[in-house]
């Protein structure tokens, strides 16, 4: 009875979505703000990947409500998970090809993590999908040997200082007389390393943050205690 | 000017640093969280002294809008902003020592609720929607107990439905108008949002965020939450956050639905919430379903007051809002040192006659007694309601009288059981920290007799936020004369 109750309701939602599906006119859509943006965004960010414009400039504070989205999950899965007693059993060691295979994807993951980071504002990608890279980077060793202690201490303040970091780089802005977050120092020349102002710095928080968050995350997933076989 | 967003920005950062401060020195982990909290206080009545009743808008980043994200400051925004701080402050979890996760977690409740009062900005609203979100998951598992966690899943999955939908709503209203700058919406919302997508839009928002807002179909996560969280938690809950839930889609029904079938789809909902709520609060046995319950159907009843158009509904909802966001975390802070059934709570009345009495001066304000401030509250409700003409309006007199009376009879059982001889000695119960509990009833009563005393001139002044927020016009002139000028 529970089970037909969800399936009409589920068929009746799915029935107004078409309908409503139905009503738009797509690729007729006005574009006011996003055509604002790209006429805009150039001389006044001078970020080469215009999303990065978006992301840290004209919606910062999106971007840091985000971070901040992903730093309360963390605490609350902190919360609750990551409680084991000091004798309960662990997962034995990875083999022999799982540990040489980590031992060289780790160098090369963390050269890639901070190189997607750190070209944020002139590549596609940025601070939230170099922080994946640098987390799983670090999730390798716990994979190989799951004996390694996690330094929760060290994440942490990884964690709380980046978010620091970036809540000062607007603050600095809003004590010389500007606005939050808004970007500081020069622009510089469309399309180099050294360019848009204070945006890689942010990012750099934000890729550390992210990463610092996530591998805490799962640190804390693996810490979970382990079935008696 | 542009201090206030440091009300929101300031407790983000103690949140970040709160857990590293905490390794270093526990005494300044412990402090850094309330300190953060009193300085926003103060910066808020500076802004507060400074605008003389004006409102501005602040372009963070110095991106103007509508291409930036802006914070619109008016008496509304800045009264949320200013009882967001003082709420979050006076239920502050000052008995965790151990868990510096938990003030973390509260500061970026606060900042949240902060940026939820402030935002211009229809997505911006979004991202702080969730992180109050995940904020109160968090918070609502951090008892631990099995219960806790059932109950937070449930939330969570039923909470992450209404993200959907609103996301959804968001897409919609983005797709027919090309801009999320709820000024610049409110003056394009007349041609292109006044159509059945348009108030497929809301419907899909208001569900979604009416999650929070305990609206009628999706408040089944409350009962549970409530019962396992602490009563500190669920007064944020139920006070703070299901509020500021309410303010969302409130702006949001001034600047961009002004349509009647809008108003009368959230007076439905609001009718089903009071009577269902009412009803199981009546039929409840335990002492903090109860109060959930009856939450549901006074969050029911401030629906109700929202719906009715123009700036008499904003004021009788606010007076309501304001009412309950005052007694409701003392009723919560009250029950958790009546934690369990009813039937238990024979002569703990007479036991704690302070607490007894609290109960009751709550109970009979909660009720609408004159002349305490429910009264008054009831009373905009019921003129405001009986100046419409339209039938749905009536009936809605009809449906919140039966509500009261139900009310009514449920709490006085209650009070009549508290002021029982006891049966035997098994009714006093009385756990260890009574004192800070009561002691932070006692100075939400107080305030509430204060209220009482300057009901005139507050609601002299009420009326005039309404009547500053009721005013789309009001609201583009102010965000965009900045722009101008710059």
């Amino acid at each position: 009875m529970r089970n037909l109750a969800a399936l009409v309701f589920v068929g009746g939602l799915a029935f107004l979505l078409l309908v409503i599906f139905n009503q738009f006119d797509f690729a007729q859509a006005p574009m006011l703000v996003g055509q604002g943006i790209l006429a805009d965004a150039p001389d006044r960010v001078s970020a080469a990947n215009i999303v990065t414009a978006v992301v840290l400039g004209y919606r910062g504070i999106d971007t840091l409500g985000e971070i901040s989205i992903l730093f309360a999950a963390s605490a609350a899965a902190g919360l609750v998970l990551g409680r084991r007693r000091i004798d309960a059993r662990r997962d034995p060691p990875g083999g022999f090809i799982l540990r040489s295979g980590v031992a060289l994807l780790f160098p090369l993951m963390l050269v890639v993590g901070f190189y997607i980071i750190l070209h944020g504002h002139l590549t596609p990608g940025g601070g939230f999908q170099g922080g994946v890279i640098l987390a799983a980077a670090f999730f390798l060793p716990l994979l190989a040997r799951p004996e390694t202690p996690v330094d929760h201490a060290g994440l942490s303040i990884v964690e709380g200082g980046a978010g620091a970091v970036f809540i000062l780089t607007g603050l600095a802005a809003l004590l010389q007389g500007g606005e939050f977050l808004q970007p500081l120092l020069n622009n510089g020349v469309l399309g180099e390393l050294v360019s848009a102002g204070t945006l890689p710095l942010l990012y750099l928080a934000v890729g550390l943050k992210v990463g610092a968050e996530l591998a805490g995350l799962m640190a804390c997933l693996a810490d979970v205690e382990v079935d008696e076989p | 000017m542009n201090t206030i967003v440091l009300t929101v920005v300031l407790p983000l950062l103690a949140a970040f640093i709160v857990p590293v401060l905490s390794r270093v020195s526990p005494l300044l982990g412990r402090l850094l969280g309330p300190l953060t909290l009193a300085y926003a206080i103060l910066l808020t009545l500076q802004v507060w002294l400074g605008m003389e009743g004006k409102p501005f808008s602040i372009a963070l980043g110095g991106f103007q809008p509508p291409l930036g994200i802006n914070f619109y400051v008016d008496r509304l925004s800045l009264l949320f902003t200013f009882l967001t701080l003082v709420t979050s402050l006076l239920l502050w979890p000052w008995r965790n020592e151990t868990e510096p996760r938990q003030y973390a977690l509260t500061l970026l409740l606060a900042a949240s609720a902060c940026g939820l009062a402030l935002s211009g900005d229809l997505f911006n609203i979004y991202v702080f929607y969730e992180l109050i979100s995940v904020a109160s998951f968090g918070l609502a598992a951090a008892t631990r107990s099995g219960a806790a966690f059932a109950a937070s899943l449930r939330y969570l999955i039923l909470s992450g439905l209404g993200s959907v939908l609103v996301l959804c709503g968001i897409a919609i209203v983005y797709l027919q108008t090309g801009t999320l700058n709820l000024a610049q919406l409110s003056q394009l919302a007349p041609e292109t949002l006044n159509t059945p997508l348009g108030l497929s839009a809301f419907a899909l928002i208001l569900l979604g965020i009416g999650v929070k807002g305990e609206l009628f179909p999706v408040n089944s996560w409350v009962p549970e939450v409530y019962a396992a969280a602490s009563g500190r938690v669920s007064g944020l809950l139920a006070g703070l956050v299901s509020k500021l839930a309410v303010l969302v889609i409130v702006r949001l029904l001034v600047l961009l639905f002004q349509q009647e079938s809008a108003l009368h789809l959230m007076l439905i909902l609001g009718l089903l919430g009071a009577i269902t709520g009412e009803l199981a609060a009546w039929r409840a046995k335990d002492m903090n379903r109860m109060l959930a319950f009856s939450s549901i159907g006074q969050l029911g009843v401030i629906f109700i007051a929202f719906s009715i158009p123009g700036e008499t509904g904003l004021f009788a909802g606010l007076a309501l809002s304001l009412h309950h966001l005052l007694v409701k975390p003392a009723l919560f802070l009250l029950a958790e040192r009546w934690w369990g059934s009813l039937a238990g709570l024979r002569g703990a009345g007479l036991a704690s006659p302070v607490a007894g009495g609290l109960f009751v001066l709550l109970a009979l304000s909660l009720v609408g007694m004159p002349p305490l401030p429910g009264f008054w509250a009831k009373f905009l409700l019921f003129t405001g309601l009986a100046a419409q003409s339209a039938v749905i309006y009536q009936v809605a007199i009809g449906v919140v009288l039966l509500s009261i009376v139900i009310e009514a009879n449920y709490l006085f059982r209650v009070v009549m059981d508290l002021f029982q001889p006891a049966e035997d000695d098994r009714a006093t119960v009385v756990d260890g920290h009574g004192w800070l509990n009561l002691g932070t009833t006692f100075l939400l009563s107080a305030l509430l007799i204060a209220g009482m005393l300057l009901m005139g001139p507050l609601g002299a002044w009420l009326e005039g936020v309404a009547m500053q927020a009721a005013d789309p016009v009001l609201y583009f002139d102010t965000v965009f004369s900045v722009s101008a000028i710059h």
